[in-house]
């Protein structure tokens, strides 16, 4: 190595392409991009603890109504069914699709609910010594199952769903609906403010006093 | 210059970086995950889940996913059958999503990893730039494909009128969803550092430059 590197602390290496970079000062709502493959590597929220703890509280007090109340409801030659995420879930199962009655399950209630409770703990975490280890242990849990909650496609569905019922009966939407857009709204917004290498950086300081 | 090269690794769940140690298992030490210079395995693990989720394609394609029955008469419908059946509804916009979704992304996905795992290991002069963009299409839109499972879950919950009508689900859906998934554990095994590691390096791009700080 002909050149003395600085200290690590003021080293970032880009996580897509391995680049290597003097860490960029950036101020409050600015971002900072690896110059080689346009990865955005670093962005600095305003007031993330507060704003997101605020979000992560919306998204867990949506998600048993978004789950449990009616998204829809069909009415056939005076028959009627109501529809909710834990119905459909049930309906697959009773039809012999247990496997993809698991995997709806997971992908549209268990994972998004565990990545709010991880995301909890960790902002509940962070001003507390005690608990940084194991905040960052659910931190790492959230970003394994990140992409696996899958709550923008299962609106989606829904939307497929409605137009393909709408003309053969009568369809009527819930509220259940409105608690699921608010629940999807919440937690995609959550994804945007809680910056992740504000965490860490939260989660680290004086990381050696909290483990001794 | 690549941190690799100035002996540092970035922890994969962190991103801290540390020094490499020669035949040490080294973990990180703010969050505690196991650091790999590059994802162990990467490229073999990659191609088995790929090469598996190939061979599921046919019957997702083949078998049909579900079956609506309408006053005891069943009618089977296969993934392009839903697709066809939208458009002889005059639902085009949802059919093409439909079609995007459930027929386009899984067939491009598995071209795709194919070709970006091709290029890593015949140093194919394929642009990194180009294959970094694919890399990040396929990993985002990834997730989209779900898409006709939930709709399934939806219409079997839904449509439950005993004799009158009901939709049940059928095996195709089961082979569908294990493809999506065996793709989106593809993506997640890929490294995309390896995308660069086997590139010439630009003159322009060598140097450790400050990182562009954008205004947000």
């Amino acid at each position: 190595m002909a050149r003395q590197l600085p200290p690590l602390e003021e080293l970032i290496a880009c996580h897509e392409c391995d680049l290597l970079m003097h860490r960029p000062r950036i101020g409050e709502e600015q971002k900072a991009c690896c110059p080689r493959c346009g990865y955005e590597m670093v962005t600095h929220r305003a007031h993330m603890r507060q704003r997101s703890l605020a979000l992560v509280l919306t998204a867990l007090l949506l998600f048993v109504p978004a789950n449990f109340l009616p998204i829809m409801s069909l009415n056939l030659l005076g028959q009627s069914t109501v529809d909710t995420v834990w119905s459909g879930v049930l309906g697959l199962y009773d039809s012999g699709m247990e496997g993809v009655a698991v995997v709806v399950f997971l992908c549209s209630m268990a994972i998004p609910l565990a990545k709010l409770l991880c995301q909890l703990f960790v902002l509940l975490a962070m001003p507390r010594p005690l608990l940084r280890p194991l905040g960052c242990h659910c931190y790492r849990i959230y970003h394994h199952l990140r992409e696996w909650g899958m709550l923008e496609v299962y609106l989606f569905g829904i939307l497929v769903s409605t137009v393909k019922l709408a003309d053969m009966a009568e369809l009527h939407l819930g509220v259940g609906l409105a608690c699921f857009v608010g629940l999807m709204l919440a937690q995609v917004w959550l994804e945007v403010i809680m910056s992740p290498h504000q965490v860490w950086e939260a989660l680290s300081e004086e990381g050696d006093d909290a483990r001794t | 210059m690549r941190a690799l090269d100035a002996g540092i690794i970035v922890c994969g769940d962190c991103h801290k970086l540390e020094y490499l140690r020669e035949g040490e298992v080294q973990h990180c030490s703010r969050c505690g995950a196991r650091l790999h210079a590059r994802r162990p395995g990467s490229i073999a693990r990659t191609w088995a889940l790929l090469v598996t989720a190939a061979i599921l394609y046919i019957p997702a394609n083949l078998l049909p996913i579900m079956t609506v029955s309408f006053l005891g008469q069943g009618a089977p419908s296969t993934i392009m059958g839903g697709v066809v059946e939208l458009i002889h509804a005059g639902m085009l916009p949802i059919a093409l999503v439909v079609f995007v979704a459930s027929i386009l992304v899984p067939t491009f996905k598995l071209v795709g990893i194919a070709l970006l795992l091709y290029s890593v290991q015949r140093h194919q002069p394929m642009s990194a730039r180009q294959r970094i963009l694919m890399y990040r299409f396929i990993e985002w839109i990834g997730r989209w494909s779900m898409l006709d499972i939930f709709v399934i879950a939806i219409l079997v919950a839904l449509v439950n009128f005993g004799n009158l009508a009901s939709i049940s689900a059928n095996l195709g859906a089961a082979a569908f969803a294990s493809v999506v998934i065996l793709t989106m554990l593809a993506a997640v095994t890929f490294d995309p550092r390896l995308i660069w590691d086997n590139t010439f390096v630009d003159e322009e791009e060598e140097e450790e430059g400050e990182a562009v700080a954008e205004a947000d």
